[in-house]
């Protein structure tokens, strides 16, 4: 017997999504590093990785879209509409909730730059999905926060594995772009290999 | 001629498999996702509360028995105190789901149940 019932359930929902959202989010982060160092995943093409990275970004979203809804929804707490995009509008855990709405708010550029990227340009694309590096550590914020399901137990080992992963793959990719060749002597490097040959 | 057709046919045919692959993975993250989120669902800690109390009401409200909410017994005369001491049983429950082991096997849970109802119903 668990203690899901029908007036519980949506707290569960909401709870559950968000938690599996974090994970989510992790993945297509470290995703998004590997596809900007042109990196590989085992038995997968490389353009599979750009392709991963747009399909669990969306599932993200799928899973983020329920775990607002179902907050909203609950009636144990009032969180209100407006607080989902006004960040600090919320009468519960203002801060904390606030924090989820400006991850939402950040996420919400980074989709719509994404589809609108052959509008805007790349260098634009470029610059606005710097955000998504803000946007996760303030998700977790929000996720810690809010709830004290990731500071205790099995929950808390994932939280810390979340954040390892991240802080690795940030490591990975300032090493990489630290030994790699300037993109302004680039040519010049390939001609002079070419040259040698 | 016919080696470049030959190799434009092992391209397409190594792309193909590429999309095969990455729908797979795909399809396996979503599958793995909501199996993750029904079981996440299922180990929270307010569901092993309420099971330890042994009660079919509301783990939030069970928790917030636990914590000694004295408002969810004598609140719920009005729909609107009702409604408050929803609040504080669930914001109760937050701050304890964070002893999660202490809360489950906590015997005060059980003790308090019979005002769970009230709340969390």
């Amino acid at each position: 017997m668990t203690g899901i019932t029908s007036t519980t359930a949506l707290w569960y929902a909401s709870r559950a999504t968000g938690i599996v959202c974090l994970v989510l989010l992790t993945a297509v982060l470290v995703l998004g590093i590997l596809v900007n160092r042109q990196g590989r995943l085992p038995g997968l093409p490389r353009f599979a990785v750009t392709g991963l990275h747009r399909n669990l970004s969306l599932l993200a979203v799928g899973f983020l879209a329920v775990h607002v809804a179902t907050a909203i929804a609950d009636p144990y707490v009032t969180i209100g509409l407006a607080a989902v995009v006004v960040p600090l509008a919320s009468p519960y855990r203002s801060l904390w909730i606030g924090l989820g709405a400006v991850s939402l708010d950040m996420m919400l550029v980074l989709i719509a730059t994404s589809l609108a990227r052959a509008h805007i340009g790349r260098r634009t694309w470029r610059g606005l999905h710097w955000l998504a590096y803000a946007c996760w550590p303030v998700a977790l914020a929000h996720s810690i926060g809010s709830s004290g399901d990731l500071r205790a137990g099995p929950l808390l080992a994932l939280t810390a594995a979340c954040t390892l992963t991240v802080a690795g793959a940030v490591t990975w990719r300032v090493v990489r772009a630290m030994r790699a060749t300037p993109r302004a002597e680039r040519v010049a490097v390939v001609l002079s290999r070419a040259g040698a040959r | 001629m016919s080696r470049h057709a030959d190799d434009t046919r092992r391209a397409v045919a190594e792309r193909d498999r590429g999309h095969a692959r990455l729908r797979a993975v795909t399809a396996a993250a979503g599958v793995t996702s909501l199996v993750a989120a029904g079981a996440v669902a299922f180990a929270l800690p307010g569901a092993q509360h309420a099971a330890s109390a042994g009660s079919a009401s509301a783990p939030a409200a069970a928790s917030a028995a636990a914590s000694g909410s004295a408002t969810a017994s004598t609140g719920s005369s009005s729909a609107s105190k009702n409604t408050a001491s929803k609040s504080t049983a669930k914001k109760s429950a937050a701050k304890s789901s964070s002893s999660l082991s202490k809360a489950a096997s906590s015997p005060t849970a059980s003790s308090g149940s019979g005002t769970v109802t009230s709340g969390g119903s």
